[in-house]
């Protein structure tokens, strides 16, 4: 609008008066040659990785589903979409679905509340000494190798001499058989992941915290609002678009993260009924080389994830405030 | 925000740069300080002009033991044999200590066009090993000195690995299940081992006995895959699992009796249904006092145990013959540069002689060789059971058979727990791995 008032405002100018349009002269070299194809330099080698790594194998994922092929066989058989109808006929597949729907029932609400609570509660102390040892044990269990985790979880909930049965026992709880006994396992598992999740999601929030101006809260603090009413209109809408971020990496990853404390706990029993859709591709591509079947469910996870986190950006998004 | 100049992006790229290095020296110390789990130790690797042969196996450790001060004794064989040889050096790979986990590695090389050339495969894998993985021939790879390596081989380890009249691989951990028993436990129970693991019934018998003295806790484990033991159960009582033609055996009143067995264990609070990374720590530490595993675990056992530990063979079903199974595994030719045949063959000839088998017969594995060696204490049960014949280790048929195998071993699980009942069991898994197997 403004350049089209410009426009009319301008005094016309005859042809001869109108200067001659610029022409650029200058040569053509080797400094404009660079500077023209650095910054497809500088994305390149993350633009090949991801290529490489992320699309390729998406692609080629789609493809093999259509095929019966073990990775070595020369050939590949053509079964069309075979590798998909059989899936709702196999008994393990629906247990996998099973899992991973109360994985994602009971993680997603833990793994993104139960931070954003404890950030809140260490939030009062953020100034202390404490905090940082707070900081420090809970963040550390997400850079513990789950191969080292699981050493001492399973020591933990060892049947018969674990630490956890023993204080139960103090209790007079009977013997529980955590990873054992199909009630019970799933949960162990949930609270495996959890403990590993919570400290990555718990600094997000911090870090979200701290971003929020003070200017505000004290503002709101003169007006006499109240912590809750500052929490509430203030804290929390400024932290939605973190707060959001992690809701829609937890719908995306919670059944990755379940899997490793799957494989090392229980290797998806007992009876199956640990497992998820992830460790059931797992087992179909690298444990029985099912190539064809494994990247048929792989196509399926793609596409359930792809339509949750459309679903989170129609309906949630609108909700969060950018500043 | 701090200016960056080309100074201070030198600077701190050299900084980065010394930081890597000083990690991958940090990488290369721990490589060489690591024991002989995972990538093989840098100083193992080919240093010299010798032909390579890379091998995967599981034998970084005693089988089923920790690791050891001194090497394995696979790594001991590869050792000797790559100190005399001059012509072939035997690259070591220990990827994991599990057998799935080798051959994953080994299939995902393979499809990388990176085919290792030696795999130690587990017999019941012998029909994936032949269909799905392309598995060479010892006739092609020994030609005319075939017989200067199996010839050092008993024939029963020479049948495990026949099929259509091609030898598969060279035989070479020959296990079976066996009863290991804690002896303090049972002493203390004024319980006799000869005579409560005789049969199963005088085990039931004893076993509440052997309870009391554990503080109330199940009396016995069985080894990790539960597809293994339960063969060598339902053979004791006359079934099959896969009968000889292919079709189901364990769908027979014999293979119905004896999971049932194991389920009126569990009923009684005797069976330690605890998960495979529980039940040898279990056994280990005093909290059981029966473990039914490989007697490849026999030197680990023996190494981690503070307890008198005994050995003995499987129950037998009343007067009925005990019919164990084979375990273990062979090491399966898998390159696909026929150059590397003759030192394949070499090693092969060296694993077999005299001095090779010597070192490897430390590990507890029954001795296939025609080499006479003293057993090791404790290893007598295997014997008897070798001497009164092993089945092969099931192989289910079909592209699907390792999916068979996992899927039976569940429904094992659940039929011994009593998470559902041995006819249903039954029932259900026959109709899944109908559908699996075809």
């Amino acid at each position: 609008m403004a350049l089209a008032r410009n426009k009319m405002d301008a005094p016309s100018l005859s042809d001869a008066a109108r200067p001659a349009p610029i022409v650029s002269r200058r040569p053509w070299t080797w400094y404009r040659l660079v500077e023209g194809i650095t910054p497809y330099l500088l994305i390149a080698p993350l633009l090949i990785l991801i290529i490489v790594f992320i699309y390729w194998p998406l692609i080629y994922s789609f493809y093999l589903s259509f095929f019966d092929w073990n990775f070595v066989r020369p050939d590949k058989t053509f079964v069309g979409f075979d590798n998909f109808t059989r899936l709702p006929n196999d008994p393990r597949f629906i247990r996998s679905l099973r899992g991973t729907f109360v994985y994602f029932v009971a993680l997603v609400p833990i793994q993104v509340f139960l931070p954003l609570l404890l950030a809140l509660l260490l939030w009062p102390i953020r100034k202390s000494r404490a905090q940082t040892s707070y900081r420090i044990m809970l963040f550390s269990p997400t850079v513990i190798a789950y191969s080292v985790a699981a050493v001492m979880w399973l020591w933990i909930f060892n049947p018969l001499q674990g630490v956890l049965n023993k204080v139960l026992a103090e209790f007079g709880v009977e013997r529980i058989n955590w990873l054992s006994d199909r009630d019970t396992a799933i949960w162990a598992i949930i609270i495996v992941a959890t403990w590993k999740t919570l400290g990555f999601h718990l600094l997000l929030y911090m870090a979200a915290l701290e971003a929020v101006p003070e200017d505000y809260v004290e503002a709101a603090s003169l007006d006499g609002a109240s912590n809750w009413q500052i929490m509430r209109s203030i804290r929390f809408p400024l932290i939605t678009p973190t707060f959001f971020f992690v809701l829609v990496t937890t719908v995306i990853s919670v059944n990755d993260d379940v899997f490793g404390a799957i494989n090392v706990l229980t290797n998806g029993g007992p009876f199956e009924s640990t497992t998820n859709i992830i460790y059931y591709l797992y087992q179909q591509g690298f444990q029985y080389f099912q190539i064809g079947a494994a990247s048929a469910v792989a196509v399926i996870v793609f596409l359930a994830t792809v339509l949750l986190t459309w679903l989170q950006f129609r309906f949630v998004e609108r909700h969060v405030h950018y500043g | 925000m701090v200016k960056q100049t080309r100074r201070s992006f030198v600077g701190s790229t050299a900084g980065t740069l010394a930081g890597a290095a000083a990690a991958t020296s940090l990488g290369a110390a721990i490589a060489e300080a690591a024991p002989a789990v995972g990538v093989a130790p840098v100083s193992r690797r080919a240093q010299d002009d010798r032909q390579k042969i890379t091998f995967y196996h599981i034998f970084g450790t005693p089988p089923g033991g920790t690791p050891a001060a001194s090497p394995a004794p696979m790594i001991q064989v590869i050792d000797a044999f790559n100190a005399q040889s001059t012509t072939t050096f035997i690259e070591s790979q220990t990827p994991s200590t599990a057998y799935a986990e080798v051959l994953q590695k080994a299939q995902a090389d393979i499809a990388a066009g990176n085919a290792p050339d030696l795999v130690i495969t587990p017999w019941s894998n012998l029909n994936y090993a032949d269909e799905g993985l392309g598995v060479i021939d010892l006739g092609t790879v020994g030609g005319d000195k075939l017989e200067d390596v199996l010839g050092n081989l008993r024939q029963e380890a020479r049948d495990i690995v026949t099929k259509d009249d091609r030898v598969l691989g060279l035989p070479w951990g020959l296990s079976t299940p066996i009863v290991y028993y804690n002896a303090d436990v049972f002493k203390q129970a004024g319980v006799d081992p000869e005579t409560a693991l005789a049969t199963w019934d005088a085990f039931k018998t004893d076993a509440p006995k052997l309870q009391e003295a554990l503080g109330g806790n199940p009396v016995i484990a069985f080894t990790f895959n539960k597809d293994w033991p339960a063969q060598t159960l339902v053979q004791c009582n006359g079934g099959r699992i896969v009968n000889d033609d292919g079709t189901f055996g364990f769908t027979s009143d014999e293979a119905k009796a004896a999971m049932q067995m194991v389920a009126d264990l569990d009923k009684d609070g005797l069976y330690d249904r605890s998960t495979s990374q529980e039940i040898r720590p279990n056994f280990v530490s005093g909290a059981t006092a029966v473990f039914i595993a490989s007697v490849a675990s026999l030197k680990g056992l023996r190494n981690d145990v503070a307890f008198t530990l005994g050995t003995a063979p499987w129950p037998t079903f009343a007067d009925k013959a005990r019919k164990a199974s084979t375990g273990g595994s062979f090491i399966g030719v898998y390159t696909r540069d026929e150059s590397h045949y003759a030192g394949i063959w070499e090693f092969f000839t060296f694993c077999t002689s005299q001095a090779g088998y010597e070192i490897w017969n430390q590990t507890g594995y029954i001795n296939i060789s025609t080499h006479d060696f003293p057993q090791l204490d404790g290893q007598a049960p295997a014997y008897t059971q070798f001497e009164e014949g092993l089945i092969r280790e099931t192989n289910w048929p079909g592209a699907r058979g390792l999916e068979a195998q996992t899927t039976w071993a569940t429904f094992v699980e659940r039929i011994w727990a009593n998470d559902i009942s041995v006819d249903e069991g039954v029932s259900e898994a026959e109709s899944e791995l109908s559908a699996i197997v075809g």
